[in-house]
């Protein structure tokens, strides 16, 4: 199927931007173990370009070799910080370690961040690799609600996730022909008007990660899923649950929560 | 769940599309400029877009179609109150230069917080230099190091040149690299200790001073203060006000913080925070050169009238710089901001 199946809801934090026009929307910041792996890759690309400014450095200053080592030394230094700060700044908050992990540097406002804001959080870094490995920088990014480093803290930016995102094709259940649960019609209404949003997508991540669980663990889960939803929200009749694996009681009450053309069929039987 | 989703979709999908791919085309060249026609339909495809998420959000239980419409309403969102800096106003040449002008004004406008640097790294120069000269224990404490201990035996060594490896320019030049790039770094970091609201400026320029006076006085106690003074004034005259600039920048920095909710233009003062860390470089950069090819040689090569001459130069330029480019006629500039009235 297509990457969209298995992106999941942000389960970490995340950023709310409410636009002039009163639009709220969501933007998953990004955890400090996947701003650690760009980090390292970007630090092997800045290695490599010194490395291969060095070898030119050598051949053009042969006779000069202390001025070399001067332009070299001075070229790391400045590389070292102008290579995220440039690229964040013009490359719309992106590094090339950011973009393949696709991580992006913003403004806490959720528009995109000026240069100056670039140049800021990363001298910053400077202060944020205390006393060694990122210690302080990883330490305010987990103490912080907007998981931001102290550079980030004070140029008012931060990291975004920024999984790409194809519109959401049909789901397992609403391609299901036939739902036992409809022939029961007040009962499903009462588990869609019952069931709170969080509820309903529980059961969705359960039937979509089917096959990243464990047997033993997704018998478990659905056991207790379709036992809570029997017990607690609706009650369908034994005669229809006892022939009823809990794997298909749960896709059959995410065909009566999700799929809505159904909805008018359960409705136009109600009439 | 008030909504059918997938007649939604179906309806929506091709405004959504072609909102995507405008901002694809957008994202991929930011110099360019929308014309009217494509700025009414990103405005219109944004708004269209945004009302979707809002029926989204409130009439059904999608949330993977809402992840993937915030992520386009975020996007578009971006391209309508954002401006991107054009290209032409990258390239200017001019604008780059104007770092010359910009510097000396940043530290004459916040000049409150290097007057607070200075008196910090005055006292601890009064605490080192009391301490070296009344307390000898101190100095063991304080001048740990053995050149800085015995001044006699280093100033004889630097005399003969047994410190220095080779008089080879090249040498000079790689040892000139090492000293601005340290340099840099202890300022760039003394400014960034700005965000423990300025306490951590405070200690370095503080230890930075007790270090200083406790020199001072151990050099001219022991008859060496002529000598001190012309090994350390030629870099010493530029390295020495740049680390009070680094601290000027970190206590400005810490108000910063202490004041950001009320700072209308955040942008602006970030900006002139990294003016003075550019300025400070600068100066850093010239003082790593004297250091390595002036200031390490001494008598007979090199008189030590002429470095101290040549340092106290420096100090006065310096202060002439920091002090007037860039200042504008105040009579000119309250002329041309009064309205006239002879008209």
């Amino acid at each position: 199927m297509t990457g969209s199946q298995s992106v999941r809801l942000p389960t970490t934090a995340e950023l709310t931007v409410a636009t002039p026009e009163g639009v709220l929307f969501r933007l998953p910041l990004a955890g400090p173990a996947l701003r650690l792996y760009a980090m390292l890759l970007d630090i092997a690309i800045v290695l490599a370009a010194v490395n291969g400014l060095g070898r030119l450095v050598y051949l053009v200053f042969a006779k000069a070799p202390g001025f070399g080592v001067l332009v070299i030394t001075l070229a790391e230094f400045a590389i070292g910080f102008a290579y995220s700060a440039l690229l964040e700044g013009f490359w719309n908050g992106q590094t090339i370690g950011k973009r393949l992990f696709h991580l992006r540097v913003i403004d806490q406002s959720g528009l995109p961040l000026h240069i100056e804001q670039a140049w800021v959080r990363n001298l910053m870094r400077l202060f944020d690799a205390l006393p060694l490995a990122y210690l302080v920088g990883g330490i305010s990014v987990l103490s912080s609600p907007l998981m931001q480093r102290f550079g980030d803290r004070v140029a008012g930016t931060l990291v975004v996730r920024e999984t790409p995102l194809a519109v959401p094709l049909d789901e397992a259940w609403s391609r299901q022909k036939y739902n036992s649960f409809l022939e029961y019609p007040a009962i499903a209404l009462r588990l869609r008007r019952a069931a709170t949003p969080e509820l309903a997508s529980l059961i969705q991540d359960a039937l979509r990660r089917r096959n990243e669980l464990a047997p033993y663990a997704r018998r478990d889960i659905y056991r207790d899923l379709a036992a809570y939803l029997q017990s607690e929200i609706a009650p369908f009749p034994d005669e229809l649950i006892e022939m009823l694996s809990d794997e298909q009681y749960l896709i059959n009450a995410a065909g009566v929560l999700f799929a809505d053309q159904r909805l008018q069929m359960v409705r136009a039987t109600f009439r | 769940m008030i909504l059918d989703l997938e007649r939604f979709q179906a309806q929506s999908r091709p405004r959504w599309s072609k909102l995507e791919s405008l901002l694809v085309a957008l994202e991929n060249r930011p110099d360019r400029r929308l014309n009217l026609a494509e700025a009414e339909l990103l405005q219109e495809l944004y708004a269209q877009t945004a009302a979707d998420l809002n029926r989204v959000t409130h009439g059904a239980l999608a949330p993977e179609l809402r992840q993937y419409l915030e992520r386009l309403v975020a996007r578009a969102y971006a391209e309508l109150y954002y401006a991107p800096p054009t290209r032409s106003e990258i390239w200017q040449p001019r604008r780059w230069l104007r770092i010359f002008t910009a510097f000396p004004e940043a530290f004459r406008r916040q000049s409150r917080y290097f007057a607070l640097a200075a008196v910090i790294t005055l006292l601890g120069c009064a605490l080192g230099g009391l301490a070296v000269r009344y307390d000898p224990a101190a100095v063991d404490v304080l001048l740990a190091a053995d050149y800085l201990h015995n001044p006699g035996q280093r100033v004889a060594e630097e005399e003969k040149g047994q410190n220095r490896h080779s008089d080879s320019t090249q040498v000079q030049a790689a040892f000139s690299a090492q000293l601005i790039k340290h340099n840099i770094e202890v300022a760039l970091f003394a400014a960034a200790l700005g965000v423990t609201f300025g306490v951590g400026t405070a200690l370095l320029l503080f230890e930075n001073g007790v270090l200083l006076g406790a020199v001072a006085v151990r050099y001219t106690q022991q008859g060496f203060g002529l000598f001190v003074t012309a090994w350390l004034l030629p870099h010493g005259a530029l390295e020495i006000p740049s680390i009070l600039i680094a601290g000027q920048a970190g206590f400005y920095l810490a108000q910063l913080l202490l004041r950001r909710y009320e700072d209308r233009n955040m942008r602006q003062s970030i900006r002139e925070w990294l003016v003075l860390i550019a300025g400070l470089a600068m100066m850093l950069f010239w003082a790593g050169m004297m250091e390595a090819f002036f200031s390490q040689r001494h008598a007979p090569v090199l008189p030590y009238g002429l470095k101290v001459a040549v340092g106290a130069a420096e100090l006065a330029l310096l202060t002439a710089y920091l002090l007037l480019i860039g200042r504008r006629d105040p009579g000119a500039q309250a002329r041309s901001n009064l309205p006239s009235e002879n008209k």
